[in-house]
């Protein structure tokens, strides 16, 4: 769980920052505006980061290219840190997650 | 968390397989027709148009149906696919099916080599059912599955009578008319086949391209039982009764079906997010009036044969071209670059997405080709089947020109696509 250190909460901007860099390829949106981060917890002291997320579907066929890319910017942003994707389907996405921004994108 | 991605080399190496032999047989098919011009306003009983039929149906529309549900039953069940090497095998028996029975068509030689292309046809067709059937085996309860297993059904029997009437040509053993049995199968093979698997898999792509608000899940059901319905219904009163009145009623309970699937995709249209269409779902709608065109015709042709006017045959061409080069052939040149360059990018790119700067998949392929290719393609549609109606030859030489050139900007947009290297470091 995140504590609200001051690190803590740097690491957890610069996260949500990287995390924009993680493109939906069919799409082209970044997936924090797609709605698709549920969860995000840093640990500074351990040097961990865990993202929670979901895709648009089960079955997704761009799934695997999703997931993947957050690993990757992640791990690339923050070589020395433990990165964890665990994806879920509880609660399902929907379209109403998706940002003002994206929308915007969108359309 | 398993980031291995969708790029596993064997299947990719399977699936690009089927798009690249499918891309060279709708160019085979588009040179086929333009020396068959002469003959597409006559009866659908000829050589040269059964050639270019199970040209079109097998080598360009169903190869990539192959190469397209191999790819994404894996992922929408989460499995591996059962086989690889019997997925080849049956690419391999296929393919020297294919060729043999097109070649004894064309030349209409209803001997050994067409009996032994049939048979070949039938093995490979049974092999890629068995793949799909053993990957499937883990039900999911999901119906997109049931769309692509009950369309692999319906086109193994398509197959099987397909094979009995080859053999039928040499040996006569069949109790009734030849014609009777032809107008089975090519319901089988259409609606069974083709509209059962397109609109079980369009349900699921259409709305993750278009992000769809709305989904009415509950019409997918309709459109699945009363295709299934109507068609089993088409082909038993058929079989015992020949066309007759019933037929309307055959007919009304599929379109019924096809009308829930077009309820549904305009829902999809409808509630949007992304605003913009692209060149590739413009492709699906047109296919999409194509198909309502071909609708429209079935019941004329009812009426006609009921008439026993000979206008009857003159309308079959024209609904079968409807369907096959207008719906089917629309679709799959509009959608082939919307799974193919994800499929060529995830081999490439996966691994990079999120470290540097990539292309997205749309950027694999030319836009202005593809762009060229749909109006060339629109030409087609409008100069072919107006000259069919009008029986204008140089109408139909027009059409199958654009046609021609159509099929050869696919292929090559297809070779750009599946020979796309990324760019070096410097």
């Amino acid at each position: 769980m995140t504590s609200y250190t001051p690190e803590n909460i740097i690491l957890r901007r610069n996260a949500v920052t990287a995390l924009r860099f993680a493109m939906d390829p069919e799409l082209g949106i970044n997936i924090v505006d797609m709605g698709l981060i549920y969860g995000l917890e840093t640990n500074e002291a351990s040097k961990s980061i865990v993202v929670t997320m979901s895709l648009s579907s089960r079955g997704c066929p761009m799934g695997a290219a999703i997931s993947g890319s957050a690993e990757n910017v992640l791990i690339y942003g923050f070589p020395d840190y433990k990165v964890k994707i665990d994806l879920i389907w509880e609660p399902a996405w929907s379209y109403e997650f998706i940002s003002a921004r994206g929308r915007d994108e969108l359309s | 968390m398993s980031t291995d991605g969708n790029h596993r080399p064997a299947l990719y190496r399977l699936v690009i397989a089927h798009y690249l032999i499918s891309a060279m047989c709708f160019a085979g098919l588009a040179v086929m027709m333009f020396f068959a011009a002469g003959n597409l306003t006559g009866h659908y009983f000829h050589p040269q148009l059964l050639a270019i039929t199970h040209m079109a149906a097998l080598g360009w529309a169903s190869l990539i149906i192959f190469g397209a549900v191999y790819q994404l039953l894996p992922v929408i069940l989460e499995t591996e696919l059962y086989s690889y090497r019997t997925a080849w095998l049956s690419l391999i028996l296929f393919l020297c099916g294919l060729i043999l029975m097109v070649y004894s068509f064309w030349n209409f030689e209803p001997g050994l080599l067409m009996q032994c292309g049939s048979f070949l046809l039938f093995s490979g067709i049974l092999l890629f059912g068995l793949v799909i059937f053993l990957t499937a085996r883990k039900n999911r309860d999901d119906i997109h599955q049931e769309f692509i297993i009950t369309a692999v059904l319906w086109l193994i029997a398509t197959a099987l009578l397909g094979t009995i009437l080859v053999f039928n040509f040499r040996y006569a053993f069949l109790q009734k008319d030849h014609l009777l049995f032809l107008k089975l199968h090519a319901h089988m093979g259409l609606a069974g086949w083709f509209l059962m698997l397109i609109t079980g898999v369009s349900s699921k792509l259409i709305p993750m391209f278009l992000v769809s608000k709305e989904q009415k899940r509950g019409l997918l059901s309709w459109t699945y039982y009363l295709i299934n319905a109507g068609l089993i219904f088409f082909v038993t009163d058929t079989y015992f009764f020949g066309l007759n009145i019933r037929t309307y009623f055959a007919a009304l309970i599929v379109v019924s079906g096809i009308v829930c699937w077009l309820c549904y995709i305009a829902a999809c249209f409808k509630s949007r997010i992304r605003r913009v269409i692209d060149l590739p779902m413009l492709h699906t709608l047109v296919a999409i009036i194509l198909l309502s065109a071909g609708i429209i015709v079935l019941p004329v042709i009812v009426f006609y044969h009921l008439k026993s006017d000979p206008q009857a045959a003159k309308y079959t061409t024209l609904y079968g071209s409807l369907l096959l080069m207008g719906w089917i052939s629309s679709l799959v040149l509009g959608q082939s670059f919307k799974t193919l360059p994800y499929i060529v990018w995830a081999k490439h790119y996966q691994h990079l997405a999120g470290k540097m700067p990539i292309p997205l998949p749309a950027e694999l392929f030319r836009q202005k080709w593809l762009k060229v290719q749909f109006i060339l393609y629109v030409a087609f549609v409008v100069a072919f089947f107006m000259g069919m109606l009008l029986k204008s030859n140089p109408l139909i030489n027009i059409g199958l020109t654009c046609f021609l050139f159509v099929s050869l900007l696919y292929l090559a947009n297809i070779l750009v696509i599946i020979f796309h290297q990324p760019p070096t470091k410097t």
